[in-house]
């Protein structure tokens, strides 16, 4: 892409003559683009856009996957507000997120912090802390995490060891969704890395400012790195929350495709999916859907307006000084 | 740069229109589907079913028997446990692409038939490809529906009590043709006072037990199109059924939840379980304990609203090989080989050639021939018809709630409302 949008203006210093072909050249150099992306875009029309603008429609029919769909206005979205399943699915779905994501980050800033020091096998331990994003969103690791949190499985027998009888977790509708915020705590890397980048970029000057200035480890941290990396937490933010809301997998794996017991892991996308593929009730899985979209939509105009207040990017802070 | 800018238009138009022709066989590809006939004339049919692996083992062993005898016919398999399944199939027959022959069951026939996705098998009947002589009294009548012959039944089976027959020995609990459900529920008492161990592992809220218990009041769970009970009803079986998990005679249902996809009477979490008689061949391969049948509780000591049953074959309407699956299931039901090699997994074999060819010897399957042989002769055989549409869905729900109502997390009132909520919703789907 880059390379043919570059060309124009280099073809036409090349001579006084060149316009007209240099034109039609480019012309045939953005074909030869588009013909090299055809695969991705015909991919794209097929496979994303085309889908999405069928389930818009559907999200205002009545469509049970045999039937031709119906058109029924906005019933579909009235009735998930009179659905106590659906009432169920956004509250494990809300907490899932305001539990999980906070956790997920101070976990992943805190050992971002300790590695950003020189140490000795530094590249070991960033790889070790790594790994478990790469692997942890795998069905296998879901069914892993099953057996580990049954009743009398590792996990039980440790708490056990403490004093505490919690049985297993996986069978406990209290407990049950704890089990899932471990999972994707521990899979902590991915934001690691990103805050690993971010710690790296804070310049060497201003922890020397402070240290003068007598401030304290944690006064540094408040002050300087936080503000400083700011626009990278910002970031995390908005990824891993916009992540947890789409959690469908380890629930589903989890739970053993039931997201039970009693509900207790029925998030959204899973209720969409037993409403779209088990009831076969399309058209609301359809509206499901994009009511999560404005959710999602929503949540994210939300942190982005936040930002102002708490996001530091470099040219706001030399104004502001 | 510009030199490398310029790359030859005739590379350019190859690579497109080499990914061009790769997308394009990606398509056919993907259209195919498997189904078909070849050049030299081999047809190609698609077989799945429900089961677990021991099923799928034995089944394979039929079909390699079939495609000796067909050379000309080959057959493509697939399967997945009993709700995967169902799932897969309702997106493939939406899409119009269902299996050629499948295995199917009496809740899924009206759901499907309304749908036009079942072959009306009774012109193959006609055309001789398949017979349905030969059957033992009465199984063929489960295929049917308003006429239709929309499946053919390889084995009949009933609901019975799989018991845990060391649990009950040790707990002293002999259960006998005729005990009423006070009856059973002392035993359910017994069994946990003497062994620790639950009675049973959730007889609430399984949907086909409640059909009995209905029966037996001369109601049902279905009526042609709808729920053959009122919320008293239910808000009573229910109830009564919470009270026995609070009271350790029923497996708690958090145990359960973690013992699936096995069942907790397999696990040893409960001594017995309300189930289809054949699954005694799946427990005995799954548990490590002896597992045998005991009769149905009744309300005045003779009716036990037992009916008989049946998984049968059934084939796709928009199959392409109408004939070669008319001739497969014909040969899956009459041959007596393939009785032999099944035995009573599917229940006891349906055809007279296949019940005639496989005679027990071990005693799990001897003793699902004498439970069925035993409910005949007492005479308490009903008939069943087919399921409103939506049965399927309704059943998963009637599970799921009394589940949850098991954990104590939902109130009767609300769960008996939920359900309601829900049937209504699965009949208007």
């Amino acid at each position: 892409m880059t390379l043919v949008k570059d060309s124009p203006p280099a073809t036409r210093k090349a001579g006084s003559a060149a316009p007209a072909a240099g034109r039609g050249r480019g012309r045939r150099e953005n074909l030869a683009g588009y013909l090299f992306m055809s695969p991705w875009i015909a991919g794209f029309l097929l496979l994303t856009a085309g889908p999405m603008v069928a389930s818009l429609w559907f999200a205002f029919t009545d469509y049970n996957l045999f039937n031709s769909p119906k058109w029924i206005g906005l019933d579909n979205f009235t009735r998930m507000f009179d659905d106590p399943r659906w009432q169920k699915s956004v509250e494990v779905t809300a907490k899932y997120v305001v539990i999980g994501t906070p956790l997920k980050l101070l976990l992943a800033l805190g050992v971002a912090l300790l590695l950003a020091q020189s140490r000795r096998g530094q590249a070991f331990y960033r790889a070790a802390f790594y790994a478990p994003s790469l692997i942890g969103a795998s069905v296998s690791v879901a069914f892993v995490w099953r057996s580990l949190f049954s009743d009398s499985a590792v996990v039980d027998r440790t708490m056990s060891l403490f004093g505490v009888h919690a049985g297993g977790w996986v069978g406990n509708p209290d407990w049950i969704l704890y089990c899932l915020v471990a999972l994707t705590v521990w899979q902590f890397g991915a934001p690691m890395v990103i805050f690993l980048a971010g710690l790296k970029q804070v310049p060497k000057e201003l922890y020397e400012a402070a240290e003068l200035d007598g401030a304290g480890a944690f006064r540094t941290f408040w002050s300087v790195t936080l503000p400083m990396i700011s626009p990278v937490l910002f970031f995390n933010v908005l990824l891993e929350t916009i992540h947890s809301f789409q959690i469908f997998g380890s629930a589903y794996v989890v739970s053993n495709t039931y997201c039970g017991p009693a509900d207790a892991t029925l998030v959204y996308t899973c209720y969409l999916y037993q409403q779209g593929f088990k009831n076969a009730q399309m058209g609301f899985a359809s509206a499901m859907a994009w009511m999560l979209l404005v959710a999602v939509a929503l949540v994210t105009a939300v942190l982005f307006w936040s930002q102002k207040k708490w996001v530091h990017y470099e040219n706001d802070a030399e104004g502001a000084r | 740069m510009g030199t490398r800018r310029n790359v030859d238009r005739r590379t350019i138009l190859k690579a497109a229109g080499a990914s061009a022709a790769t997308l394009g066989l990606a398509a056919t590809t993907g259209c195919g589907g498997d189904s078909g006939t070849s050049a030299d004339g081999t047809v190609t049919i698609r077989y799945s079913w429900w089961g677990a692996d021991e099923r799928a083992k034995k089944i394979n062993r039929t079909v390699a028997l079939f495609e000796k005898k067909y050379p000309k016919i080959k057959v493509k398999t697939d399967f997945q446990d009993y709700a995967s399944f169902w799932e897969k199939f309702q997106t493939q027959a939406s899409g119009g692409n269902p299996p050629d022959v499948f295995q199917n069951a009496v809740t899924f026939l009206r759901k499907y038939d309304k749908r036009s996705v079942l072959l009306d098998l009774g012109s193959q009947i006609d055309a001789g490809n398949l017979s349905l002589d030969n059957f033992r009294a009465g199984v063929t009548k489960v295929g049917q529906v308003d006429g239709k012959q929309l499946g053919v039944p390889v084995g009949s089976n009933t609901m019975a009590l799989v018991i845990d027959k060391k649990l009950y020995r040790k707990a002293g609990v002999e259960p006998a043709t005729g005990w009423t459900w006070d009856d059973y529920f002392k035993a359910l008492k017994t069994i946990h006072d003497r062994t620790k161990v639950a009675g049973d592992t959730g007889y609430f809220s399984i949907m086909y037990l409640y059909d009995l218990y209905l029966r037996q009041n001369g109601k049902a769970f279905y009526t042609k199109d709808g729920l053959g009970f009122d919320k008293a009803d239910l808000t009573e079986w229910w109830q009564d059924g919470y009270n026995r998990v609070k009271a350790g005679l029923v497996t708690d249902p958090k145990i359960v939840a973690q013992d699936t996809p096995k069942s907790s009477l397999s696990a040893g979490h409960g001594a017995s379980e309300f189930t289809w008689d054949n699954f005694t061949v799946r427990y005995s391969a799954e548990g490590d304990s002896e597992y045998g049948l005991a009769p149905i509780p009744t309300m005045d000591g003779k009716h036990t609203g037992q009916y008989l049953a049946s998984l049968m074959l059934s084939a796709s309407a928009r199959t392409s090989h109408p004939k070669e699956v008319a001739q497969f299931i014909d040969f899956m039901v009459h041959d007596p080989e393939v009785g032999t090699i099944m035995g009573y997994d599917r229940g006891i074999l349906a055809s007279t050639q296949q019940y005639d060819a496989f005679k027990p010897t071990d005693t799990v399957n001897k003793e699902i021939a004498h439970y069925e042989a035993d409910t005949a002769k007492a005479g308490v055989l009903g008939t069943i018809t087919p399921h409103p549409s939506g049965a399927d869905t309704i059943e998963a729900a009637f599970l799921r709630i009394g589940g949850d109502l098991g954990l104590g997390k939902v109130r009767t009132s609300d769960a008996v409302k939920q359900f309601f909520d829900e049937s209504q919703a699965a009949f208007q789907a």
